[in-house]
């Protein structure tokens, strides 16, 4: 049987893409960027002040001393960034997809292996094309329609709903099948679609790094750590009673246990799961998730818990991390202990997916075999998936420091040494916070400070913040002009949202604050591929789910995701309440 | 060469076995990594 399909369509692909880069070299479509690319463009807007200035400046010096016109050339902005970026991706595989189009048209291949693997560009150019679609159309466009109807609504119905390009790829992946199907000439192609999500969650252990686990103290990482493995317990169980089949009860208890949508993906490939299934565990999380993000800021205020309490409530017990950052917002919407904490929480709880994924794929070995008496050993090391070794593997060697310094946090790392000499704090400056840390070491001044640290929970370590720890870090910081330790950036942060600070020093503390740390451009760029490799991934995954595929899973995932969801909450918010008490 | 050999049902792939789709993903990530810190640098 020969594969390849006789079709114009990756010819027209690679065209259509061609286009689009053209378009977007010639500056033809800059009206719709500056719409898509709106924080960008607003970035070019002011590179272009800076730079009309200096010319203007240039020209005039030029003309005084009746010189010819400066020749000067306006640097990048993002908004130029993003364009080229956009070219390149276009005419790179819209050229390859153009010329593999021009074979498939003309070249009639014979059965075998290069037959084969013709056959799967189509469908992979489709899926592109529909990641570009959704990464530089859909996702800024909700993106915008979300931050334009905050003021009304009161909350940004983008970010709470997810609709980023994750949740978007497998809508539009949905409709596509649904509506559309998929055509013969693109089915080869949507079935590397595993193969890209594989890929990705192996890039995903790059991201993170076990130093993160040193930001919090034994009983949070003991508290996760149970809640995580407990709700993955239960969901199996349940599973289990309630038959609800091997591979969607794992992929649930996934999704549901550690954070959502990236671990259900994870855990996806290892128990076999089909894309129905995946598409049940993230509606029941994102569902749940917007219930909580509603509910938990409300019982919260109700209780009268404190910042710190809450942050690890919302961390432990709300499946998905954008409506955790929601549900902290809505507690404490001008504070960043809140957060702060809840991000921490959050983020650990994916340090436990190479443990959650060896039991999943260990749980689904021995199920699947059933009553059959083997060797769990020899099953396992058949059946183990290699890939999730490549996870543990990338997570190793981010936390060894292989890609950015080793005590990163999602990719910034705090360095005083790599601190420019012009990000230096100047002598207006230190003069302020000289004035102001005068005024702080009063009584009247002190007792401020006293007040703010007690009112928003403020520790250094394992310890409360003392004024005198402020006085000395300020002294440190008009001395060295810059933030010398972990520490004393924390704690001057916070100072620098203290009420009634003067305006100059409270600039002065954020600047200093931002220079010292260092986004990782490693990280940055598997960050990037992981995107890619996601939204890809995800496209195809949609077009896999049918909606007899979703009637055929029924409710009863729903059921125990909302059973196991309302338990976790419930036992982590008891749990808060006893022994959280203001330190992480 | 018969259907079968790449024919896989509802598990979806395009590999001949689950083992080989995973081997395939383990290296393209790996060539991603070292592509990256070669480029990027660290």
């Amino acid at each position: 049987m020969v594969y390849t399909k006789k079709s114009p369509a990756l010819f027209i692909i690679g065209l259509v893409m061609l286009l689009w880069g053209w378009l977007n070299a010639s500056g033809n479509i800059d009206g719709l960027q500056q719409y898509f690319q709106k924080s960008a463009y607003s970035d070019h807007m002011k590179v272009k002040e800076k730079f009309d200035a200096e010319f203007r400046v240039a020209t005039e010096m030029a003309a005084a001393e009746s010189k010819p016109a400066p020749d000067m050339k306006m640097p990048h902005s993002k908004f130029d960034d993003a364009k080229a970026f956009q070219s390149k991706m276009c005419f790179i595989f819209g050229g390859v997809a153009t010329l593999l189009g021009l074979l498939v048209m003309v070249w009639t291949p014979k059965e075998g292996n290069l037959d084969y693997y013709l056959s799967i560009f189509p469908g992979m150019a489709y899926m592109l094309m529909i990641a570009f679609l959704v990464r530089w159309g859909l996702d800024p466009m909700f993106a915008n329609w979300g931050k334009a109807a905050q003021p009304t609504l009161g909350w940004n119905f983008a970010s709470i709903f997810n609709l980023n390009y994750v949740v978007l790829g497998i809508v539009i992946g949905i409709v596509i099948v649904n509506v559309f199907k998929i055509p013969d000439w693109a089915a080869n192609g949507v079935r590397t679609a595993r193969f890209f999500l594989k890929t990705g969650v192996i890039l995903l252990g790059a991201l993170y790094s076990a130093t993160e686990l040193a930001q919090l103290g034994a009983i949070s990482v003991l508290m996760i750590g149970v809640f995580v493995l407990g709700s993955i317990g239960v969901v199996l169980y349940m599973g289990r009673r309630m038959n609800t089949g091997n591979s969607m009860t794992a992929v649930l208890a996934s999704g549901v246990g550690v954070c959502g949508v990236s671990a259900a993906v994870a855990a996806a490939p290892v128990v076999n799961a089909k894309a129905a299934e995946i598409a049940y565990t993230i509606g029941t999380i994102l569902v749940w998730g917007v219930g909580c993000m509603f509910l938990f800021p409300t019982v919260g205020h109700l209780l009268g818990m404190g910042p710190v309490q809450f942050g690890a409530w919302a961390g432990t017990g709300i499946l998905n991390s954008a409506q955790v950052a929601g549900a902290a917002l809505a507690f404490d919407p001008h504070g960043i202990e809140t957060l702060k904490v809840a991000e921490i929480f959050n983020i650990t709880r994916v340090l436990f997916l190479p443990i959650v994924v060896l039991w999943l794929a260990t749980w689904y070995v021995k199920h699947e075999v059933g009553a059959e008496k083997v060797d769990l050993g020899k099953v396992l090391f058949a059946k183990f998936p290699v890939f999730v070794l490549g996870f543990i593997l990338m997570f190793a060697l981010s936390t060894m420091g292989a890609f950015t310094p080793s005590g990163h946090y999602q990719g910034k790392y705090f360095s005083s040494e790599q601190i420019k000499e012009d990000k230096l704090l100047k002598g207006k400056e230190t003069k302020a916070v000289e004035a102001e840390l005068v005024r702080l070491k009063e009584a009247a001044g002190t007792k401020q400070l006293q007040d703010f640290f007690t009112e928003k929970a403020i520790n250094i370590g394992q310890r409360h913040a003392t004024p005198e720890d402020a006085h000395k870090g300020l002294a440190e910081l008009i001395a060295n002009k810059k933030m010398t330790t972990r520490d004393q950036e924390r704690l001057l942060k916070a100072v620098g949202k203290m009420k009634g600070l003067d305006a100059v020093t409270a600039n002065a503390i954020d600047k200093a604050s931002k220079a010292a740390y260092h986004s990782s451009k490693t990280i940055g760029a598997f960050r990037d591929w992981l995107a890619w490799l996601f939204s890809i991934g995800l496209i195809g995954l949609g077009m896999q789910i049918t909606m007899a595929a979703l009637k055929q899973a029924g409710g009863t995932p729903l059921i125990i995701g909302g059973v196991v969801g309302t338990a976790k909450a419930v036992g982590s918010l008891i749990v808060v309440l006893l022994f959280i008490k203001e330190f992480i | 060469m018969s259907e079968q050999k790449f024919e896989r049902g509802t598990s979806l792939s395009i590999f001949v076995s689950d083992r080989r789709e995973d081997i395939g993903s383990l290296i393209f990530a790996l060539l991603i990594a070292i592509g990256i810190v070669l480029v990027v640098g660290k």
